[in-house]
């Protein structure tokens, strides 16, 4: 599968231009600089502030956004005529998504920053984000895909949101029912775990393990994203 | 080109068609709604052929320039967008927000997306039905030049949308594909009918509809059409069948203020509100009945008409 750089950039520029000028969508930027600040003053104390901080960004900013553009591309009936067009599906995704993923990184960025957060493992932390945010990204185009309108893509939003936000609160429960005890499993749990390294010392055991499964879960639903994007244009 | 057979609940909607693209550089189709669906649906499946649907909507917060320089980067075309801004007339318009514009403004920049198109043929559902003139003649004038390479074809429900840009015209319905008689009337021998005197006295138009006869006064009439070798007798919205000839009711007629402004049309000139040019060498006659009624005008009775009305 090829990928035309020039079109995918075009979808890029195009798609940033629209979203900036769309204030409904682009006010979804202040969210996580918002949640950081309010969880700032209440203090570290807070367990799993910083969990929740970096779970709720990657679904209220990198997985809105990316099911917001699909969904008014749909919408707007935009994306059968990119079908016609020289670009390929890859040109497509690859544009949004890189949309997409400038954004989280630059917005996550700032609100580490403001939060005060300081990883145990700058490497291990950064690369956790950036897969955490492909992951996102390929959720949110699952969304949009399954919605018809903006509308749709907000609403499709909430399972995602209980689900993946939820299970880090819900894998608590896991000694009383052992049932969510698979909530751990979920990269939103993992992320909690690698964020929760102690500065002072870990060992390799509790670093690979989260890694890989987020990284399980990244590409498997990157694989679904793709090919559930190419089946559902097919079939319109 | 061939299209598949289409039953509907055990009726046939659409029999098996074969339509020869390579004779016309711009070929329309004349059908309604569902028949219209249902061949953009077959046409969509095949790779060669672009799309252009009627409820097709654009980048609604992109200016007019952001939008052709994406298009022209998704197309890998050399082309400044500046140069091609000037070419679509949208000089004025080019950092407007496609959501300002007037909405036939709009219709008019998402039909742009054609010009880019790397398809052979270029299909598109009624292009001109919401525009308005001034669009409409730039269209036409953005389609003539595509199809110098490219071929077209027109869906429309509407008659005078379809000979705008198009040189062949189909009626499509549930018997099939029908070609249109469009021809100029220059080459038409004229024939010489020799007037029946009895007739003479006669000054009602006969027609029929469901087995009755019903007459008409000629000033009634809107104007008269040939369809498929029918004539249809316009009055008021409503068509009738006349079992005369187009010929025996120009000469009929004549005296009444009727005009022959096309080899299928005869008009009455009382009722012509506007002459519409669309091109230096195409012309429509708007009439002012109640409905909007537009009749093709040909180039060669430009001048008869000019000078019957004295212009």
């Amino acid at each position: 599968m090829n990928i035309s750089y020039k079109r995918a950039s075009a979808i890029f520029v195009k798609d940033y231009k629209e979203f900036s000028r769309n204030y409904a969508l682009s006010i979804m930027l202040l969210f996580p600089i918002l949640f950081a600040v309010l969880f700032k003053s209440a203090g570290a104390s807070l367990p799993g502030a910083a969990g929740f901080l970096f779970n709720s960004s990657f679904v209220l900013l990198t997985c809105f956004a990316q099911a917001c553009l699909i969904a008014e591309e749909k919408e707007r009936n935009t994306l059968r005529t990119l079908m016609l067009t020289p670009a390929t599906t890859m040109d497509v995704l690859m544009g949004k998504s890189s949309l997409v993923f400038v954004m989280s990184t630059v917005v996550l960025a700032i609100s580490t920053l403001l939060f005060g957060y300081e990883p145990a493992n700058i490497g291990v932390f950064v690369a956790a984000i950036v897969l955490s945010i492909v992951l996102y990204t390929a959720a949110g185009t699952i969304c949009g895909l399954y919605s018809k309108t903006l509308l749709d893509a907000s609403l499709s939003i909430i399972p995602v949101a209980f689900i993946f936000m939820g299970a880090p609160w819900g894998a608590v429960l896991a000694k009383d029912y052992p049932v969510f005890g698979v909530l751990d499993y979920m990269p939103s749990s993992q992320l909690v775990h690698l964020l929760n390294l102690s500065p002072a010392g870990y060992s390799a055991g509790e670093v690979w393990p989260p890694l890989l499964i987020i990284a399980a879960w990244t590409a498997v639903l990157t694989l679904v994203s793709v090919v559930l994007y190419q089946k559902r244009l097919r079939d319109e | 080109m061939q299209f598949q057979p289409i039953y509907e609940d055990g009726e046939l909607i659409m029999p098996k068609l074969e339509l020869d693209l390579s004779a016309s550089p711009s070929v329309g189709i004349i059908t309604d709604l569902r028949r219209k669906q249902l061949l953009m649906e077959q046409l969509s499946r095949e790779s060669g052929n672009y799309l252009s649907w009627a409820g097709q909507n654009e980048y609604m917060r992109l200016t007019v320039e952001e939008l052709i320089s994406f298009l022209i980067r998704m197309s890998g075309r050399e082309e400044r967008a500046a140069v091609l801004t000037d070419y679509f007339a949208l000089k004025e318009e080019r950092k407007v927000r496609l959501m300002q514009l007037s909405s036939s403004k709009r219709v008019y920049v998402t039909l742009l997306r054609a010009f880019f198109a790397h398809q052979s043929t270029l299909v598109l559902e009624e292009p001109y039905f919401y525009l308005e003139e001034q669009d409409r003649r730039q269209l036409k004038r953005i389609l003539d030049d595509l199809s110098q390479q490219k071929r077209i074809l027109i869906l429309t429900s509407n008659l005078e949308d379809a000979l705008i840009s198009c040189d062949v015209i189909y009626r499509l319905s549930g018997s099939g594909l029908h070609q249109l008689d469009i021809r100029d009337s220059e080459e038409e021998k004229q024939e010489a009918v020799k007037q029946d005197e009895a007739n003479i006295t006669l000054q009602k138009i006969s027609t029929k509809r469901e087995d009755k006869v019903i007459l008409f006064d000629p000033p009634e009439i809107d104007f008269i059409e040939s369809v498929e070798g029918s004539i249809l007798v316009h009055v008021g919205g409503e068509h009738y069948d006349c079992t005369l000839t187009l010929t025996q009711l120009e000469a009929r007629l004549l005296n009444f203020g009727f005009f022959r402004c096309h080899r299928s049309y005869i008009v009455n000139l009382q009722k012509v509100r506007e002459i519409i040019t669309w091109t230096k060498n195409s012309y429509s006659l708007r009439l002012n009945t109640g409905k909007e009624a537009v009749v093709p005008l040909s180039r060669s009775k430009l001048q008869e008409l000019k000078a019957l009305l004295k212009l």
